[in-house]
């Protein structure tokens, strides 16, 4: 690494007299090729495994081959690997968030295989979550390798995940906003350049690979003023389905989690049990394209009765997926799900409006996608841009943009927390830049410590004390135990008062006699916030900081607020 | 002194050994250990230009029932007041963030292979990196606890033996025991060596804390190994000379760490050390 940036990239800065913005382009541009190619892998890899395992599927054993793909997944993520289950997409936000982007080499490719032994054997997930935890962790890592700063890294995280999905899906700008909006959570310059160059590089290495125009063909939508209204009604019944779906995910994941077995068990079970619904309902299997493409073709044949069971198996099929151990992303069955949706909500509106001129099944499916995408993640411009990118149906613009935002709205107005934020939210490591929580994290401890502070001793005689009052402007004396160094207490000058004016007790105390010693003190591991929080509870300005019962320094809240200002100023600022 | 030691404890024979080791380690220069009794097999590290995974062996949740209990015994029976360490935050369920705000971290060798290979001499790659990418030097242990009487820098005249130097220094002020200092002259004069640590801002406190300075010729290898006491505390740096000094360590370290048996202190290129 050090090798890497003394030897090559210096010499390089000089010879092309490279700055540090167009150095990030051509790092956002590297990272966007690598996402890209790692997009395609994935996507050429599934496209032969479901082919593969296609004649198997007629077969009654074939039930199991989705929890033999979900117990090879568990146990090649946590055995070999060793890494955390889930789609790793909290992981990168966190990643981001609180640690300048760091992510593990190992997330780069253990996402990807992983998830391509789950989808590929018919395990109800998509392919999408995957590729952008190994687009961020490419992006984290050559940031590494150039040795670029934080605020660098964590552009070519976001450039990584731009490319990542601008490859799976040939969508740049989905992959642009998705990274702005889901993983950054902020729209700076500084960002959106490197991105966008990422996300074109990761689109055209796709198209060269995998010459698809657009991921689901249709034709022209005849889209009218009644259907921008239906659309009201489609995206309360997408914000009901959203919120079903994110509860459904995170109780499968509590009820695994209380099952003791091990992990690799349960990702079989998961499995197992997909393959039965999937003898039922064959909708649940793997990513679900076909499915779509046949809706949004209007060649889908399903009546209202079973396209509510293949939307509930197909949401219960992914929770026992992901939610049990399997690895994917919920990209793909929000897709079906939302086309599922919106299919449902045409065939009931028809059958009780029969008089109602609404454009077709395949664009409320359409729509559908982009109610589902909105709702779970909370997420309205990646849902507009993504269906717009992977159907070109830009007739469907004003519909697309209503449902998108109305779902968004309401799902929050259910479900708070979008299926990304929830865990981070409930671990209180939901830290957006520019917000007080990340802030207060941001700020180190030892920066706000003031340890030039005059401590005393507690056998100090009270005389000694005023003589050294004299000289001195603190308000505040730390007392500490004559050998050990201990923190005992604290002498404040208002409290002291009556002391101080009477010369007669000058020699008569010593300062442990008259230390407050029930002031409270923050440990030296203590966030920020937790400091806040006691001195608040105490109506206090200033408080000493222990560590290991040993004095560090005190703490005030108009030093807090300096530095508080300052990191507000840097986050917030446009570049 | 209030240095911190961090010190993931193996609830094993062999993981008491390290801990004695720790714990000597902490009453001789005035720190505190913080022990933290790991409840998965993994966790990470967030330093500033990198992050690593610590994936520790099995043996390290060996009955977790007793890990603590016989943590508090073998502290109290040093006069140490427990300090347990307990993440508070999480990349994902099962993997702490552990902090690195430590002044030192104490490790066996390797932390991912069972502790029968250990004794191979080896150090493991997990150990290698927190080396490279730690703030704090990297007590590594022997295989089993020995009490140190004295403090042995071998100093090559590099950058990182300049950082052990210190290190030593540092060592030998906070314990009291002398300091010595070991050099094998690869084709430079003994002035070479002593004008390097002479222009050294810490030099004036050094020279008096220094018992011996040992000058060995290039193909006495062997025999200044011999040399070195076996109850001292060996400090060096992780890196060299070489053209390829910044990915691989020094190859002396890698014969010294394989060869000699006593406890080891090192320190890497991003070890930042303060006499204070």
């Amino acid at each position: 690494m050090f090798f890497v940036q003394n030897k090559i990239m210096l010499p390089l800065k000089r010879a092309f007299k490279l700055d540090d913005r167009l150095l990030l382009i051509l790092a956002g541009c590297a990272a966007g090729i690598c996402s890209g190619l790692a997009a395609v892998c994935l996507k050429l890899s599934l496209e032969w495994a479901l082919e593969w395992f296609h004649h198997l599927r007629s077969h009654l054993w074939a039930v199991l081959l989705p929890g033999a793909g979900a117990l090879l997944s568990s146990l090649f993520l946590n055995k070999m690997l060793r890494e955390a289950p889930g789609h790793g997409i909290p992981e990168v936000i966190y990643a981001v968030s609180r640690y300048g982007g760091l992510l593990r080499f190992r997330s780069s490719f253990s996402r990807l295989v992983s998830s391509f032994l789950t989808i590929g054997s018919g395990g109800s997930a998509g392919p999408e979550a995957p590729v952008v935890m190994s687009g961020s962790s490419i992006g984290s890592n050559i940031a590494k390798l150039f040795g670029l700063n934080e605020r660098q890294r964590i552009t070519l995280v976001g450039c990584g995940t731009a490319g990542a999905i601008a490859g799976i899906f040939n969508a740049p700008i989905t992959g642009l906003v998705f990274a702005a909006e889901v993983i950054l959570g902020e729209w700076k310059i500084v960002h959106i350049i490197p991105m966008a160059v990422a996300a074109v590089a990761g689109a055209e290495i796709s198209q060269m690979i995998i010459p698809d125009p657009v991921l689901f063909n249709h034709s022209p939508f005849q889209v009218g003023i009644n259907d921008t209204f239906a659309c009201i009604s489609l995206a309360i019944f997408t914000a009901l389905v959203s919120a079903v779906f994110t509860k459904v995910m995170g109780q499968s994941g509590k009820l695994a989690g209380k099952i003791p077995l091990p992990a690799w068990f349960k990702a079989a079970l998961g499995g197992c049990a997909v393959g039965l619904i999937a003898l039922v309902f064959p909708v649940v299997l793997g990513e679900g394209y076909g499915w779509i493409q046949s809706m949004i073709s209007d060649t889908f044949s399903m009546g209202i009765a079973l396209t509510f069971a293949a939307l509930l198996a197909k949401i219960l099929a992914t929770a026992f997926t992901l939610g049990w151990g399997g690895s994917g992303g919920i990209f793909a069955p929000c897709l079906l799900l939302g086309s599922l949706t919106g299919a449902l909500f045409f065939q009931v509106a028809t059958t009780l409006f029969p008089n109602l001129a609404l454009a077709s099944a395949g664009a409320y499916a359409l729509l559908g996608m982009t109610g589902l995408i909105s709702g779970v993640m909370q997420a309205p411009l990646t849902g507009i841009f993504l269906i717009l990118e992977v159907t070109s149906g830009y007739e469907t613009i004003l519909p697309l943009i209503v449902v998108s935002s109305l779902s968004s709205t309401l799902s929050h107005y259910i479900e708070p927390a979008s299926i990304y934020f929830k865990d981070l939210i409930h671990k209180g490591q939901f830290l957006r830049p520019g917000t007080d929580a990340r802030i207060l994290t941001d700020l180190n401890l030892n920066e706000l410590l003031d340890t030039s502070v005059k401590t005393v001793t507690q056998n100090m005689l009270f005389r000694e004390f005023i003589n050294l009052l004299n000289h001195s402007s603190q308000e505040m004396f730390p007392v500490l135990d004559d050998t050990s160094g201990r923190f005992l207490g604290i002498i404040r000058i208002s409290d002291i008062r009556r002391y101080a004016l009477d010369p007669a007790m000058y020699d008569m105390i010593f300062l442990n006699q008259i230390m407050d010693t029930r002031i409270p003190t923050a440990p030296m591991t203590y966030d920020l916030k937790d400091v806040i929080d006691i001195m608040d509870a105490n109506g206090l300005d200033t408080i000493p900081v222990v560590d290991h019962s040993k004095f560090a320094g005190m703490i005030s809240k108009a030093r807090i607020l300096d530095l508080y200002r300052r990191e507000l100023m840097m986050q917030t600022s446009h570049h | 002194m209030d240095y911190k030691v961090l010190h993931i404890f193996r609830n094993t024979p062999f993981g008491r050994e390290t801990l004695l080791q720790s714990l000597y380690f902490c009453n001789t220069i005035q720190a505190s250990p913080v022990v933290y009794i790991p409840k998965s097999d993994k966790f990470l590290f967030y330093f500033s230009n990198d992050v690593i995974q610590v994936d520790l062996d099995s043996s390290y949740l060996t009955d977790p029932d007793t890990a603590e209990a016989r943590t508090r015994n073998l502290l109290s029976d040093h006069g140490i007041r427990e300090i347990f360490l307990t993440p508070k935050n999480y990349t994902a369920s099962s993997l702490p963030d552990l902090p690195t705000h430590f002044d030192f971290f104490c490790c066996p060798r390797s932390v991912s292979d069972l502790s029968s290979r250990i004794g191979l001499g080896h150090i493991g790659p997990k150990v290698r990196r927190i080396i490279k990418h730690a703030t704090f030097p990297v007590l590594l242990t022997s295989t089993v606890f020995k009490p140190w009487k004295s403090i042995a820098v071998l100093f090559g005249g590099s950058d990182n033996a300049v950082n052990a130097l210190k290190m030593g220094l540092k060592l030998s002020l906070a314990s009291g025991f002398p300091l010595d200092v070991y050099t094998l002259m690869e084709g430079r004069d003994q002035d070479v060596y002593k004008a390097k640590a002479q222009n050294q801002p810490f030099w004036e406190m050094a020279e008096p804390r220094i018992r011996n300075w040992h000058f060995w010729e290039k193909n006495q290898f062997d025999q200044m190994l011999y040399d070195i006491p076996h109850d001292a505390m060996l400090v060096m740096g992780a890196y060299g000379h070489g053209p390829l000094k910044d990915i691989l360590f020094g190859s002396k370290l890698e014969k010294i760490q394989s060869t000699l048996g006593n406890i080891m202190m090192v320190t890497g290129p991003q070890s930042t050390i303060r006499l204070r």
